[in-house]
């Protein structure tokens, strides 16, 4: 007996943008207490798909479907064009009773999904209270202090009282799973749910979810552009190509036997990015930082006390035409980092030197590429009166000229020079990202930082980016700060890199000796973090995940940041003052690598990994 | 919160002081005195004004109005020495207020309701209707409205009282003239930050909670869509609390408003410096209190107050 059975599920947008049918016939079934997965690019109806299910969909859609049965309940959506309003009013109150209570659903972005200005506790209570009618406000308050537990969530009966903002990412996420485990419902849709967070949080998640399926026995449809993530959870996988699905089969089938050309590039290309770069080295710094520290005020209630350290004594160089690969998790200071070097922040402590000189204010030799590439272009302006504005303020050029430029740029990046006059709504998102890209190469730029460039395109139009990237530096030699939380990205483009964590650079070294052999133990948390996609490694998998997630308690003002969460912590990582040792091209900032731990040293003493 | 609280009094307090004093200085530079009358002689026009002070330089004035009105004292009317301004204000402000504040709950109620009709409802005519309402709401004025429906009510249909506030039935018609503007600038405002916030994910997400459309509009949307609305409220209400002078002529009601309208033309020098302290203070307290109200619905406000 399948918990669910779709039959020949369609979906079609009656709507301007409109590009034909979505979701094109799709049926599959779901086996009690097993975790589906269902992989595409986006675009590919997966997400549509879900929504028609559960009757989430806009009216604008046009839902067919021949049969859809959950356990014994019949729950096919009437076809809304010939259905009558009464029908289609039967319809949402039968599916009222169902949602929250048999099917639930997490969202990708918790922050969005979650009404910013309704505290936790009530979130909850809420969709216990209206599925079970005689429940009482203490019952249903028992019972969500009992789920924050079940997801992980410490302190639960604070949390009840607090308000979605006031907890962090993963938190949040594990929310939202509460409230989707409230009623024990038989199928649990994931809908992306861990694309929005770190990989250490994203770990978390899906072991809980995977011990939450076990442990309840709740089925769960997982919807992932991440083939990593399916591998590591899945025990079925469903490939959707264009609303269709195209390919159907267990985890290892898919992932060891793909019978279809398109399963098989997608896994090409997520194996591919797991690949090292090696690439030849460069000697001459363009960019020093040096020791560099950002420290923001605090306000407090009376007067301004103290300040909190975003960026503290960070150093690394950036040698001429090299990338330098820059990760660490949300909030720990690589975008503020970003800013010191294009001169949007002021340094508070330390210096910057560019080209020798040090780096005082703006620098049109700096340019940047943002992370959103919709909320950085003005819709208001087109493509040519984007890429002109840099070189109306900054340079002479005649109209011919200054077009001729534009249109070199643009051949560059992949678009052609009739695009021009178009506005940025006319382009997707890997488009957009190319434009971006455009821009800041126009000014010819000798750095180019690209803060999380590629973090909000699907996998094959990261790929796409992160060629252009690559052909322009090898083209034209320009040094690269690329950072990323992805870091699957990083070792694909960077030849160095430098792992940050609580404002400090933790290790900085060769991407593929990191890769290969990580010193610090945050590092190896992170590396170990990285889901492969392939089913027997992501199984394996162990350990490490059980680093607890920290936010909030703060770590000694003297001592290594990461020593609340390192498993490795000496007395001496909470109260010394941390320092960076060097070895070779390695430097590495932790306790583990001191000569006070690892005894004197002779002159030609090769260090390795202490952990 | 607290600080918040007293930092902002702090700043009205000075604000006030402001207004006092542009006020003193303006009402001063009117030409004219307010004892000049046809058939006054110059001596014993001299003679008044030593009698009021107003023959000491300008500044020495402004020191005693300042000094008395610390102690709340605000003089007494120029024109009619028998009554204090006070008094005039105490006897005014009541049915001002009342008849304000009537007004700013039908408009914010009604306002609320077809905001809401209007951004949920499917059906055209509902929606054009609403739109339609809005439209001459905010198109005609409020005296017009006044006097539309004086002559249906009140002269034609003889429903309600077209004159002074006598009983209950009296408000009836001048504090819909009063709201229906207000009404129709929230409806509008309701009606497009509810529709923007039923775009918004936590909707979805209360659809697959399985929460009924009804419940999800009052316990999810509502609270959002109204955190703008507040921004009109406060000043509509300030407008409202102060007194409108037409409408209060035209239903021939002893309001606030009449009386700083005349007091102007009566060169009253206490009264209009008396009747602008007083509204000033009604602005600021209504506008402390309007963004309480948006922290107590927005939880991130109040994070940032403190």
């Amino acid at each position: 007996m399948s918990v669910l059975c779709v039959q020949d599920l369609s979906v079609q947008f009656h709507d301007r943008h409109a590009k034909g049918e979505t979701v094109r016939g799709v049926t599959f079934t779901v086996e009690p207490g097993e975790i589906v997965g269902i992989v595409g690019e986006s675009g590919s109806g997966k997400s549509t798909a879900m929504q028609a299910i559960l009757g989430l969909l806009p009216e604008r859609a046009e839902i067919r479907c021949r049969k859809l049965i959950l356990e014994q309940e019949d729950i096919t959506p009437p076809c809304n064009t010939k259905s009558g309003r009464q029908e289609q009013k039967a319809y949402e109150k039968r599916m009222e009773k169902i949602r929250g209570k048999h099917i639930s659903m997490v969202f990708q972005d918790p922050l969005t999904y979650l009404n910013p200005t309704v505290k936790i506790g009530r979130q909850i209570t809420e969709v216990i209270r209206v599925h079970n009618r005689t429940c009482s406000r203490n019952k249903a308050k028992e019972r969500a202090l009992e789920l924050l537990d079940m997801v992980g969530i410490r302190q639960p009966a604070r949390r009840l009282t607090q308000y979605p903002f006031e907890l962090s990412g993963g938190m949040r996420q594990r929310v939202a799973i509460a409230i989707a485990l409230a009623c024990q419902p038989k199928l649990l849709i994931a809908d992306e749910p861990t694309t929005a967070l770190d990989v250490t949080v994203q770990g978390q998640i899906l072991q809980l979810l995977k011990r939450i399926s076990k442990e309840t026995g709740t089925s769960v449809l997982f919807v992932s552009h991440d083939l990593g993530v399916i591998a590591s959870i899945c025990s079925r996988v469903i490939v959707m190509q264009n609303g269709k699905i195209i390919e159907e089969g267990t985890t290892e089938e898919i992932f060891w036997e793909p019978r279809q050309k398109y399963t098989k590039e997608l896994i090409d290309k997520a194996s591919h990015l797991q690949e090292p770069s090696d690439k030849e080295e460069y000697r001459e710094p363009l960019l020093s930082v040096e020791h560099a520290s950002k420290q923001y005020l605090v306000k407090s209630r009376w007067n301004l006390k103290g300040d909190k350290s975003a960026v503290e004594d960070v150093s690394f160089h950036i040698y001429k035409g090299e990338t330098f690969g820059l990760v660490g998790e949300s909030g720990c200071g690589k975008t503020t980092l970003a800013g010191m070097i294009t001169g949007m922040h002021q340094l508070t402590g330390g210096g910057i030197q560019f080209k020798g000189k040090p780096l005082v204010q703006m620098d049109r030799q700096i340019q940047m590429v943002f992370q959103d590439p919709y909320a950085s272009l003005n819709p208001r302006m087109t493509i040519q009166e984007t890429l002109e504005e840099p070189l109306l303020i900054n340079t002479k050029l005649s109209l011919e000229e200054r077009n001729q430029k534009i249109g070199e740029l643009l051949e560059m990046v992949g678009l052609s020079l009739k695009d021009g006059g178009k506005y940025p709504r006319a382009f997707s998102g890997g488009q957009r990202q190319r434009i971006g890209i455009a821009r800041a190469l126009i000014l010819e730029p000798e750095l180019i930082v690209c803060d999380e460039p590629v973090s909000a395109l699907d996998i094959s139009t990261q790929e796409q980016i992160l060629e252009i990237l690559e052909q322009i530096q090898r083209e034209r030699q320009i040094s690269t700060l690329f950072i990323s939380h992805d870091l699957s990205v990083v070792k694909r483009i960077s030849h160095r890199m430098g792992v940050m964590y609580g404002g400090r650079m933790v290790e900085v070294g060769n991407t593929r000796s990191i890769y290969e052999d990580p010193w610090h133990p945050y590092t190896k948390t992170l590396l170990s973090a990285i889901l492969t996609p392939d089913p027997r490694i992501a199984r394996k998998r162990r350990g490490m995940w059980k680093v607890e997630e920290l936010r909030g308690e703060l770590a000694s003002d003297t001592g290594c940041p990461f020593a609340p969460r390192c498993g490795y912590a000496m007395e001496c990582c909470h109260t010394q003052r941390l320092e960076t040792y060097s070895f070779e091209e390695r430097e590495i900032a932790c306790f583990l690598y001191s000569k006070e731990y690892t005894g004197r040293r002779s002159h030609d003493y090769k260090m390795s990994s202490q952990i | 919160m607290q600080g918040y609280i007293g930092k902002r009094i702090g700043m009205s307090i000075l604000s006030l002081f402001m207004l006092v004093t542009v006020a003193f200085f303006l009402t001063r530079m009117m030409p004219g005195s307010p004892f000049q009358n046809g058939n006054v002689s110059e001596d014993i026009l001299r003679s008044m004004e030593r009698e009021y002070g107003l023959d000491k330089p300008v500044t020495e004035q402004y020191q005693t109005y300042l000094k008395n009105l610390l102690h709340g004292n605000l003089g007494v009317s120029f024109k009619k020495p028998e009554v204090t301004v006070t008094e005039v204000i105490a006897r005014t402000w009541p049915i001002t207020a009342s008849l304000g504040g009537l007004a700013i709950l039908t408009a914010a109620f009604f306002g609320t309701v077809f905001g809401i009709w209007q951004a949920s409802s499917k059906r055209l005519i509902v929606k054009g209707g609403i739109f339609l309402g809005t439209m001459l709401g905010t198109g005609i004025p409020n005296f017009v409205v006044g006097l539309l429906l004086m002559l249906f009510f009140g002269v034609r249909l003889k429903l309600f009282p077209i004159a002074g506030l006598t009983s209950p039935q009296s408000y009836i018609l001048p504090v819909i003239s009063l709201a229906v503007y207000p009404s129709a600038v929230i409806a509008r405002l309701v009606q497009n930050t509810f529709r923007v916030e039923m775009e918004r994910d936590y909707v979805t997400m209360a659809r697959a909670k399985g929460i009924g459309f009804r419940q999800t509009a009052l316990t999810h949307i509502l609270k959002n869509a109204w955190i703008p609305v507040l921004n009109y409220i406060g000043p509509a209400a300030a407008f409202l609390l102060t007194g409108s002078f037409v409408v209060e002529s035209i239903f021939t009601i002893p309001g606030l408003g009449r009386e700083f309208v005349n007091s102007i033309g009566n060169r009253d020098y206490t009264m209009i410096l008396g009747l602008t302290v007083f509204m000033g203070i009604t602005v600021i307290v209504i506008n402390l209190f309007t963004d309480l109200l948006s922290a107590w619905l927005d939880p991130r406000i109040r994070r940032s107050l403190r």
